[in-house]
């Protein structure tokens, strides 16, 4: 009998329970599309802030300062053994490394001070070698495809990217806002360079970075190593990698990862933190040293950090809304239907009877609900996705579990004080007194 | 005698359920009128064509002179207002409101509140003392009777009443009576719909319905004699 | 009669209206909380993306080598006060240590500090003008530490030698050049090489968009003709593009949550409005019009809206600041004009969800609500 009232309230009183439902598959959706926007919202945005560039970049162990410093005054001639460059065919090793997926771009650079001419005028400046947008296979065997154009988002370029050719054809390249006024030239024409030999350069674009690169040439990697014959070497790599915010432990570990103890250490070098990724290239890498770029690495995490709060606070704070909504729905609902409940104990049910019926109803109304809310929910995850980030949002399924939970919750919480309320009228006055 | 109510061939029929078929009847100025009849004879429906909440099928019915089958739904309402007065089995009395407000009501909607005049009608039906409470606070006998002065308090020219008794217990169903007896011998025009024999006892004249036909016609202090339909209609739309 | 029956039935049926008072009052709350938040968000985050440092340097304009300070200060003081978050100075000097060469930085450092925030310094901050800073990566080219003692010699700008005893107070790190620094106070540089002044170039911290950065240049740019102003595209645009998604992303969420929101609130509206069928039938039986009952109702609404919409406002205006103090330990800057727009959606909302049920209440015959219980 119980079941047949639980069904006939439900089918036949269509109208008063799809209302719970409806309320019920909102709240879900809510609490679906928030959660799942929560616990992705940390790849998202780190995704966003890889276009303030490398966060790493990789120089040789025994390269020091004075390089930067004595560069104009011919640095192959000062230390010019081979351990101060990295060797070019050991980058597709980076792909190798324990967090391989989290290396989103690098870019190689050889640095060599050169003489520009262009027409009649001419200009000693810094020539860059890198890889434009280069593909090629890792150890893998996947194929990768990485660059420094991925990596300078924020540079203005007049004309086009440059392409990085191969040593058969003329090369291309780019130079930068003022070098390019002091040689009077812009995109398609031509420059000649030369170090130890010279070469010429067709630009194809010219850039503004709104830093010391905009006095600068940008050429294929391989012009860079003949013009300096400095074959198969580049003297750094900047690397963008996602990474987790820094915590103490990697902290600590940046300082001296042999302080750790052994399950500190495993803890450290399997979460992508990014003095561990930074270990993980000097391993792969020889004679290198990964050191993290502060001012890209440190922001990041601070502004990851706040965004995580911002999202969680403002979850818990609407996902406390809608189930205060919905379980005062659920309250006025329940309350609705006094006189049913006073004729139900009338004729003799006992209150743990008529709280049994509602909250099995109640439950069941909410949990189709839920379950109806929680694939809207995917929907709007994914709608928020694609309009901010253009891209889908990863379906968790530890989401399933805590919409059922706050479902189960919200539906209990709306229905106890309305059931307390109703066993505490007396049947006769329900009936009668209204 | 004028007739406020006519009914001619009346039908009304739901999907497949024909509830009243071919009904005539009136009901003259003054008297007392009682529709009887089991349950699912066509009395509610009768009530509800009677008291303007539903057009018949077919058939006309004129009320005070007035065709109502005609009438769109509003001027259905607007005649309901000024020429009936509803009494209910189940008095329906708005919760929060006091026993004054709620013969306000009828007034509010009608015209304009006039509070000294609701408190007299209170006063009528005995309930003087009770103006300022709710209805939770009243019983069952003292609702009906705010129900009744609700009823009277826009003067209507016929009173129709649902079961007027039948959620009241014996003391309180003699007080009601009393009161529609009374209102009886002032004039009023009543119409009341029940299956108590006591309350159709009080009326002059008792329609008996059955499978929404009339059975039979029975007046007050004379012997029942069985009228067929067809000398009914003849008898009282001539 | 009106007002007696409007008052009547929300204080009679307290515990009703209370159900229905605080579903408003949640919509307001949400409404005006989230609005808040995406509202504010653009300046909050802003300053944190200050994180990042200088996004503005200032260099000499023309054929000046170095940037006059007095000139420096003047460009500062273009900036509003409350937008510019730290100027710092720099200066380059090539100087030895035995008889190695190092580029000594002189700078101011509580302004550094301000506008670097991601140096990190192992040690103490130099306090007094005989003490530096070394870059990490000179630290572990010489094995200078913290405490060591070194002499600094070079060549003043007047031509004549210097030498000065220092002590390293600590080992900066920031995984670009500053490693490979010597850094010390602008004073005690000025006072070895002999001249004050000037300065290589000077990096601003500014907060604000990079519309208002833009504008901001070229008024410098119009007011000191000394100074030539440069945005650092790497942050400035990055951080445009960051951060028009978040605020994208807030606003996004904020919408979705407050549509489902306001039809919860709907929806309850309507649970407790449907309640009263029977009451809608009665009236109508004793002669009222559509009207009046529609009337009646809109009255309730509108009063419940409003107080609703009041205390969602008071509400919302503590989740707005709750989340701001816990994420960004700043208040919140609230926009008055959502207060009247807040009371406004919740009217608007309640008397909606009010004349939706009593819409089909009313077209419902009267004797048909009156029997169906």
């Amino acid at each position: 009998m119980f079941f047949r009232m639980m069904t006939g309230a439900l089918l036949r009183q269509r109208g008063r329970m799809a209302m719970i439902a409806v309320t019920m598959a909102l709240g879900a959706s809510i609490c679906t599309a928030m959660l799942n926007v929560m616990f992705d919202v940390g790849d998202k945005v780190n995704q966003e802030l890889k276009s303030y560039g490398a966060n790493l970049t990789v120089v040789p162990r025994a390269a020091s300062f004075l390089g930067d410093l004595y560069s104009e005054a011919g640095d192959a001639d000062m230390g010019g053994g081979a351990d101060k460059y990295l060797a070019e065919d050991e980058l597709p090793k980076l792909k190798t490394i324990f967090w391989a997926f989290n290396i989103v771009d690098f870019a190689p650079y050889l640095e060599s001070s050169a003489l520009v001419k262009s027409g009649g005028k001419s200009a000693n400046a810094t020539v860059h070698g890198t890889w434009f947008d280069k593909q090629f296979d890792a150890p893998t065997g996947e194929s990768v495809q990485t660059g420094m154009g991925r990596m300078k988002s924020w540079w203005d370029v007049k004309g086009a990217w440059a392409e990085d050719g191969s040593p058969c054809c003329e090369a291309s390249g780019m130079i930068g806002a003022s070098l390019a006024s002091k040689l009077g030239v812009g995109p398609g024409d031509k420059v000649s360079v030369s170090d130890r030999s010279g070469a010429d350069v067709t630009i194809a674009g010219v850039f503004q970075s709104g830093g010391a690169d905009d006095e600068s040439l940008f050429v294929p990697l391989w012009l860079a190593q003949e013009i300096s014959s400095r074959q198969g070497l580049v003297s750094r790599v900047e690397v963008s990698a996602l990474t987790t915010p820094e915590n103490d432990l990697a902290r600590r570990a940046a300082r001296d990862p042999n302080s750790l103890s052994r399950h500190e250490w495993d803890t450290w070098y399997c979460t992508a933190y990014i003095s561990s990724i930074a270990y993980q290239i000097e391993e792969v890498i020889s004679n290198a040293r990964a050191k993290p770029v502060l001012q890209v690495a440190e922001s990041e995490g601070a502004i990851l950090q706040k965004t995580q709060l911002l999202m969680i606070l403002l979850t818990a704070l609407s996902l406390s809304c809608a189930s205060l909504a919905i379980s005062n729905l659920v309250t006025a609902s329940v309350m609705e239907r006094s006189a049913e409940i006073g004729l139900i104990k009338a004729v003799g049910a006992s209150s743990f009877e008529v709280s049994a019926l509602i909250i099995t109803e109640t439950m069941i109304t909410a949990l189709l609900g839920g379950a109806a809310g929680y694939f809207a929910g995917l929907g709007f995850a994914q709608l928020i996705g694609h309009t901010v980030f253009g891209s889908s949002i990863e379906v968790r399924p530890l989401v399933i579990p805590l919409v059922t939970l706050l479902t189960v919750t919200v539906a209990l919480a709306g229905s106890l004080p309305a059931i307390r309320l109703l066993l505490s009228l007396r049947p006769a006055e329900v009936l009668h007194g209204r | 005698m004028m007739n406020i109510l006519e009914l001619n061939d009346v039908s009304m029929v739901y999907g497949q359920v024909r509830a009243l078929s071919n009904v005539s009847m009136s009901v003259g100025q003054g008297e007392w009128l009682a529709i009887m009849g089991p349950s699912g004879s066509g009395k509610t429906t009768m009530m509800n064509i009677i008291g303007c909440m539903g057009k018949p099928t077919s058939g006309s019915v004129l009320l005070d002179g007035e065709e109502l089958s005609k009438l769109s739904s509003a001027e259905l309402t607007a005649i309901r207002r000024d020429k009936i007065g509803l009494i209910f089995q189940q008095f329906h009395l708005i919760s929060y409101l006091t026993a004054l407000e709620n013969v306000m009501v009828a007034q509010y909607y009608h015209s304009m509140t006039d509070e000294p005049e609701a408190l007299n009608a209170l006063e009528r039906v005995g309930l003087a003392d009770r103006a300022k409470h709710l209805p939770s606070q009243l019983s069952g006998g003292e609702q009906q009777r705010v129900c009744i002065a609700r009823a009277l308090i826009n003067y209507p020219r016929l009173i129709l009443a649902d079961e007027p008794t039948g959620n009241l217990d014996e003391t309180n169903e003699r007080v009601v009576l009393d009161i529609l007896r009374g209102l009886h011998e002032g004039g009023s025009t009543i119409v009341v719909v029940t299956h108590d024999p006591e309350v159709g006892f009080e009326a002059d004249r008792t329609v008996y319905l059955e499978h929404g036909r009339i059975a039979e016609v029975v007046k007050k202090a004379a012997e029942p004699s069985v009228v067929s339909q067809e000398e009914f209609s003849l008898q009282h739309n001539c | 009669m009106f007002f007696k029956m409007l008052v009547s039935s929300l204080v009679r049926r307290r515990s009703r209206l209370l159900a229905a008072l605080c579903a408003v009052a949640i919509g307001g709350t949400v409404l005006l909380g989230m609005a808040s938040i995406s509202y504010d968000i653009p300046r909050q985050m802003g300053r944190e993306f200050r994180s990042y440092g200088a996004n503005m340097v200032l260099v000499a304009s023309g054929e000046e080598a170095l940037l006059g300070l007095e000139d420096a200060e003047k460009a500062a003081s273009v900036i509003p006060p409350a937008s510019l978050v730290g100027m710092t100075p720099y200066r380059y000097e090539m100087v030895r240590v035995n008889m190695q060469g190092y580029t000594a930085v002189g700078t101011v450092f509580e302004s550094a500090r301000k506008t670097s925030p991601y140096w990190s310094v192992t040690g103490e901050w130099p306090a007094g003008s005989d003490d530096i800073l070394i870059g990490s990566d000179i630290a572990e080219f010489t094995g200078l530490a913290r405490g060591s003692s070194i002499t600094i010699t070079g060549r003043a700008s007047d031509g004549s030698r210097f030498s000065r005893d220092v002590t390293v107070s600590g080992v900066i790190r920031s995984g670009s050049v500053e490693d490979g620094f010597i850094i010390m106070s602008l004073p005690a540089l000025e006072a070895l090489m002999g001249n004050s002044g000037v300065a290589d170039m000077a990096e601003l911290s500014i907060a604000g968009t990079e519309t208002e950065l833009g504008e901001i240049a070229s008024s410098i740019r119009a007011g000191v003709p000394n100074v030539s102003p440069r945005l650092v595209k790497r942050v400035t645009q990055s951080e445009a593009a960051v951060l028009s998604k978040l605020q994208a992303l807030v606003v996004i969420v904020s919408a979705v949550v407050l549509v489902l929101t306001m039809i919860c609130v709907a929806t309850t509206m309507m649970t407790v409005v449907m309640e009263r069928r029977r009451e809608i039938g009665l009236k109508k039986a004793i002669g009222a019009e559509n009207r009046s009952i529609a009337k009646e109702f809109l009255g309730e609404g509108v009063l419940l809206g409003f107080l609703g919409g009041v205390l969602g406002a008071v509400f919302g205006y503590v989740f707005a600041q709750t989340v701001c103090v816990n994420v960004f330990g700043r208040g919140i800057i609230l926009d008055w004009k959502l207060l009247p727009l807040t009371i406004a959606v919740s009217i608007a909302v309640t008397v909606c969800a009010c004349l939706l049920p009593v819409r089909r209440a009313v077209e419902v015959e009267p004797a048909l609500v009156l029997r169906g219980e």
